[in-house]
This record gives C-alpha cells, sequence and structure tokens, in this order.
C-alpha cells in the first residue's frame, strides 16, 4: 500500500498538484495508479476496504484525506461524485470510479470486481 | 365415583374425571343383576335418548320386568340440549344404548324380552338428532357417570324417578356450566385479540409520529421502540416467509412452468429484500438490538454474525443440496462463496478495529475531559450501524447472485432450501426451550414439543422429496 499525504511525512515523495479544483485533483490522483483508495485514517469502514484489495492480492494506493490540507473539499467533491453515506472510502480502478463500500462489495459478490482488476492490470492471475 | 353410580347423585357434576376408561372397572360396581352384561358388547348407531328418557320417566312409566329396567337404565341418557357440548363417551354410550334398544329386534342373548315399549317410542327420536362428533372434553364429564351407569349398571330392583330426575338435573347443571366456561373463554380470547390489535395499531402510530420512549429500555422495559417496531414487522415478515416457503413448495411439486416459477421466485427475492430493508430502518434506530441478535432465536443467534447470518455459511450449507450443478455453475458458486468470505474478513477486520479504537477511547477518558470523551466513544459507535448494514448488503447480494448463477428451478429449489433451514433452525431453538428439565413437564411445554416435532418432521419430508 503507498500513502500519500499532504503533510510532509509520507512514504512516497509528495507530488504537489498545482490544480485547486478537488475534482480534477481526485480525477488525477485516481488515474495514477491501478487501485486507488480515498480514505480517512481514524475510519474503521476504510480499514475494511484496504483489507479487502490486500486480501485479492493487490496493493492500492491510499489517500488520507483528513491528513491532506484540503480535505474538506476533497471530502464534498467524493461524497458529490458517488451520492454515498459518507465520503470514505470510495474506490478507483484504473481511473475509473467503483464507488463507496457497498458498490465494492457487490462488485466483488458479482464477479465484477476481480475482472476490472485484471483489466486494469492490478491482479494477474 | 362407585357411589353415586349406585344412586348418590351428590358429586355428579364434578365427575369430570371418569372416561371411558373408566367404564370397565366401573362394571363390578354397578351391576346389580349379573345378566347385564350384554349391554357392553352391542352396537349400532347412536342417536338421542334425551328425550325418549325424559318422557319414560315423566310419565311415572312403571317398568316391571328386569329386563325393561335392564333397558331402561342403558336408555338413561342426558336431556338433549347437552349434546350441543357432548364428549367422547357420549358416543360409546350412544353406541351400547342404540344396541341395546334394538335388542328386541335383532334377537341378540338378552333380547328375547323384547321391551315394546321403547321400541316404538324409539323411532322418532331416533334421528332427531345425530350426534356432533364429540370432542375430548373434560366439561362434559358429569354426564358420563349417569350414563356410564345407565350404560353398565343393572337397575335397582324399583327404579327411583326422583333419584334418576335429580341425576338429570345435575347433569344438565354441569353442562350448563361447562358451556358457560367455555363462553367465558372465548370472551377473553377474543378480548386479548382487540387489545393487541390496538397495541399493534398503537406502535405503528408511535412509529409514525417519530416517539421513541427512550432507547434502552427505561419507559419500555428491555427493548427500545425501535427494537419493538422491528421485532412485530419481523414477526410480520417470518409470517409471509412461511407462506412464500408454502408457495415455493406447491410450485415445484406442481411442475409449473418456467414463467410462473419466475413470478414466484422474483417475488421470494423480493421478500428477502424487503427484511434487509426492515433491518436497515432498524439499524438507525436501534443497532444493538440487531447486532446482539435479540431479534432471532437463540439457534439463530448462536450462529450470527454481524447482525445476521453469514453468508459463506449458507452457501456451503447450499451446494450439497443443489445437486446437479453444472461444471460452470458449481465454479460460480465456489467463487461466490470465496468472495463473500473474503468480504466477510474485510468487514469482521473492520469491526475489530471500530472496537479497539472504541475500547482505546474509553479507557483513555480522562476526567476533565468525560464529556469530550464519551462524544468521541458515541460517535465511534455511530459507526456500528455502518457495519450491519454492510453486512446485510453483502447477505442481499449474496441471495441476488445466487438467483443470476441457477436456472429458475434450481433458484426456486434453493430458496426453498434456504427457507427450511432457518425454518428448522427456529423450530430447533422452541424445541429446546421447552425440552424436559428435572421432573416437572409443563402439559403446554410437552404439547409444544410435540407440535414443533410435527413440524419439524412436515419440513423434513416436505425437503425429502428434492
Amino acid at each position: 500500500m503507498h500513502y500519500q499525504t499532504g503533510s510532509g511525512s509520507c512514504k512516497v515523495p509528495l507530488k504537489r498538484s498545482v490544480a485547486t479544483d478537488p475534482m480534477e485533483r481526485i480525477e488525477r490522483m485516481a488515474a495514477a495508479h491501478a487501485v486507488v483508495i480515498f480514505s480517512d485514517s481514524t475510519c474503521c469502514m476504510c480499514h475494511t476496504a484496504k483489507r479487502l484489495f490486500c486480501s485479492l492480492g493487490v496493493s492500492p494506493v491510499v489517500y488520507e484525506i483528513d491528513q491532506d490540507p484540503r480535505g474538506e473539499d476533497l471530502s464534498k467533491a467524493l461524497l458529490r461524485l458517488h451520492g454515498g453515506a459518507a465520503p470514505v472510502p470510495t474506490v478507483f480502478i484504473g481511473g475509473k470510479l467503483v464507488g463507496a463500500i457497498d458498490s465494492v462489495m457487490a462488485s466483488h459478490i458479482n464477479g465484477s470486481l476481480v475482472r476490472l482488476l485484471k483489466e486494469a492490470g492490478a491482479l494477474w492471475l | 365415583m362407585a357411589s353415586h353410580r349406585v344412586g348418590e347423585p351428590a358429586a355428579l357434576s364434578d365427575s369430570g374425571a371418569p372416561h371411558h376408561h373408566h367404564i370397565p372397572y366401573a362394571v363390578p360396581h354397578m351391576l346389580h343383576h349379573p345378566t347385564n352384561s350384554n349391554f357392553i358388547n352391542q352396537e349400532g348407531p347412536a342417536f338421542d335418548f334425551g328425550e325418549l328418557e325424559e318422557a319414560i320417566i315423566l310419565q311415572g312409566v312403571k317398568i316391571n320386568n328386569d329386563d325393561k329396567k335392564q333397558h331402561l337404565y342403558t336408555a338413561i341418557r342426558p336431556a338433549a340440549t347437552l349434546d350441543m357440548f357432548p364428549s367422547w363417551p357420549m358416543r360409546f354410550h350412544q353406541h351400547t344404548t342404540r344396541g341395546s334398544s334394538k335388542s328386541g329386534e335383532e334377537s341378540t342373548d338378552s333380547g328375547s324380552a323384547v321391551n315394546t315399549l321403547s321400541n316404538t317410542p324409539e323411532s322418532p327420536s331416533d334421528h332427531r338428532q345425530p350426534p356432533p362428533p364429540p370432542p375430548q372434553m373434560d366439561a362434559a364429564g358429569g354426564i358420563d357417570s349417569p350414563r356410564m351407569s345407565g350404560l353398565q349398571s343393572q337397575p335397582p330392583a324399583k327404579p327411583a324417578p326422583e333419584k334418576t330426575l335429580r341425576r338429570l338435573a345435575q347433569n344438565r347443571e354441569a353442562a350448563r356450566k361447562s358451556r358457560l366456561r367455555k363462553k367465558a373463554y372465548v370472551q377473553q380470547l377474543e378480548s386479548s385479540r382487540i387489545r393487541l390489535a390496538q397495541l399493534e395499531q398503537d406502535l405503528q402510530r408511535a412509529r409514525s409520529q417519530g416517539l421513541f420512549l427512550g432507547g434502552g429500555g427505561a419507559a419500555s422495559g428491555s427493548i427500545s421502540s425501535g427494537g419493538a417496531i422491528f421485532d412485530m414487522e419481523y414477526s410480520r415478515w417470518l409470517d409471509d416467509d412461511h407462506r412464500h416457503i408454502s408457495e415455493l413448495r406447491t410450485a415445484l411439486q406442481a411442475h409449473l412452468s418456467d414463467s410462473d416459477l419466475r413470478v414466484i421466485v422474483d417475488g421470494y427475492i423480493a421478500h428477502y429484500d424487503e427484511v434487509f430493508s426492515l433491518k436497515g430502518a432498524a439499524a438507525k434506530s436501534d443497532v444493538f438490538h440487531l447486532i446482539t441478535g435479540m431479534w432471532t432465536t437463540p439457534a439463530e443467534r448462536c450462529f450470527l454474525w454481524m447482525g445476521g447470518f453469514r453468508p459463506s455459511d449458507l452457501i456451503k450449507m447450499l451446494i450439497p443440496q443443489l445437486d446437479p450443478l453444472t461444471e460452470q455453475q458449481f465454479m460460480g458458486i465456489c467463487s461466490l462463496q470465496h468472495s463473500s468470505q473474503q468480504a466477510e474478513e474485510a468487514l469482521s477486520q473492520g469491526l475489530d478495529q471500530l472496537q479497539q479504537s472504541l475500547v482505546d477511547t474509553i479507557a483513555n477518558g480522562s476526567v476533565n475531559d468525560s464529556m469530550r470523551h464519551m462524544a468521541v466513544s458515541l460517535g465511534k459507535l455511530a459507526n456500528l450501524e455502518g457495519f450491519v448494514r454492510q453486512a446485510d448488503n453483502l447477505r442481499q447480494q449474496t441471495l441476488h447472485q445466487l438467483h443470476r448463477l441457477l436456472t429458475i428451478r434450481q433458484a426456486a429449489r434453493c430458496f426453498l432450501v434456504i427457507g427450511e433451514y432457518y425454518g428448522r433452525l427456529r423450530a430447533l431453538s422452541s424445541l429446546w426451550a421447552s425440552r424436559p428439565r428435572e421432573s416437572m413437564i409443563a402439559e403446554d411445554n410437552s404439547c409444544q414439543t410435540t407440535s414443533d416435532l410435527q413440524m419439524v418432521q412436515a419440513s423434513q419430508n416436505q425437503f425429502s422429496n428434492f
């Protein structure tokens, strides 16, 4: 799992984005990697989402929006994007929105999640 | 018991106990003439002797010879009004009295001395009141003994109309009392039913007005109103479930067309969608009620996972029951089981983290900051609702996926299996609850056990058809 945060303490060098529009930021961040999870470090459901992908053998990239200086905007934008109960966790695969945890679960049960992961190159088996 | 048969009418109305099985024991007491055994053996259709005996006695007819006396006493029966609430021994008595009245016609061993007197009045009263099928009731027990005595006894040398009249009166009294008791019971049932409907109405009204009586049961006892409302809705859902299952079963047995089956199966899916939406609403008002499984039976609670059944366990149970499956179907269902397991694992881990975080917050609350800590804790607790909702979502998705993977006939069988499985689990709970403990077994409990056993066996029989 790779964490990218707005503050200094991170494992990957921070890419400071130029655009301020949260929606654009989200799109750019989502497109950057095969599997992207927008998360909150204190949120347990986000932990569930992370565990699920790890159990599939996938390494998602996680953005903890509570550690982003503009996390508020991101949170609102995410909520607008999928209209769910909570802004996080929100999952993108191959740059495309999968949705909140319920969509992820539903897509895993009906088999489409694995297919999406394979198409995005996150899974090889 | 024998005493009043000999002629003491004292305790007649209390003789609720003497049933037919007491007859053989009473016979020796009641025989005044040794030759009366023939009356026990005679058969014949039953009919009412009430009016007959009253007529005979009230007219003060003297019956002189022994056979006539015998006949009179076998003919003795309580008044016709008591037929409204008959009991088993009445039929037995009718058998033999009928037989005895025909003794003249059929020339049985006693029959030589034909009692023409009793034969003639017999015919008009013959078909007047065909006796209704007699339930086993104690209430009319008071009727039994004089009838039994009439059945078996050798009459005394001189019939005492007075005593007979008294006995008749007491029989009438006993029957009247039992009728009144029955009426009182029925009235009690009716009023309870009305009260129940009233309560349900009140609950519905309270719910629609958004009243909550203090969660956790300060005002309303052990469950909150949200929990109570859900329990009520869930029990209705269970009744619906029972209906759906029967429909599925008959549809499969009747070999309906696929399109007809599809309608029924879709109906069953919608029925499950309904319970998930009910649970969703309940999670908002009282998540603890759901997550602790207080809405389920104890056996179901034993297997509870996050407020309901564990989907992967259900699929594991289903796979052998769904034979025959195509290779593709089998792979699909195994993959479904695997995916469900992964999702369940992820949810469980998320819930573990929530619990850990909650424990940390509560443990580390300082005295100065208690309010804030409580607020934080409350916020974390609120996340429980999300987990129960996701678990229910998982269950719902699993059922839908099963529906997609199977043919319509297989899906019908599959849902029948699911319905019967949970029905049996619930029955197991009731059986367990009413199993005999110590030496005291309440009558009610054992009756319930019997009926539960029958229910389990009935569903077992149905289940084995597939």
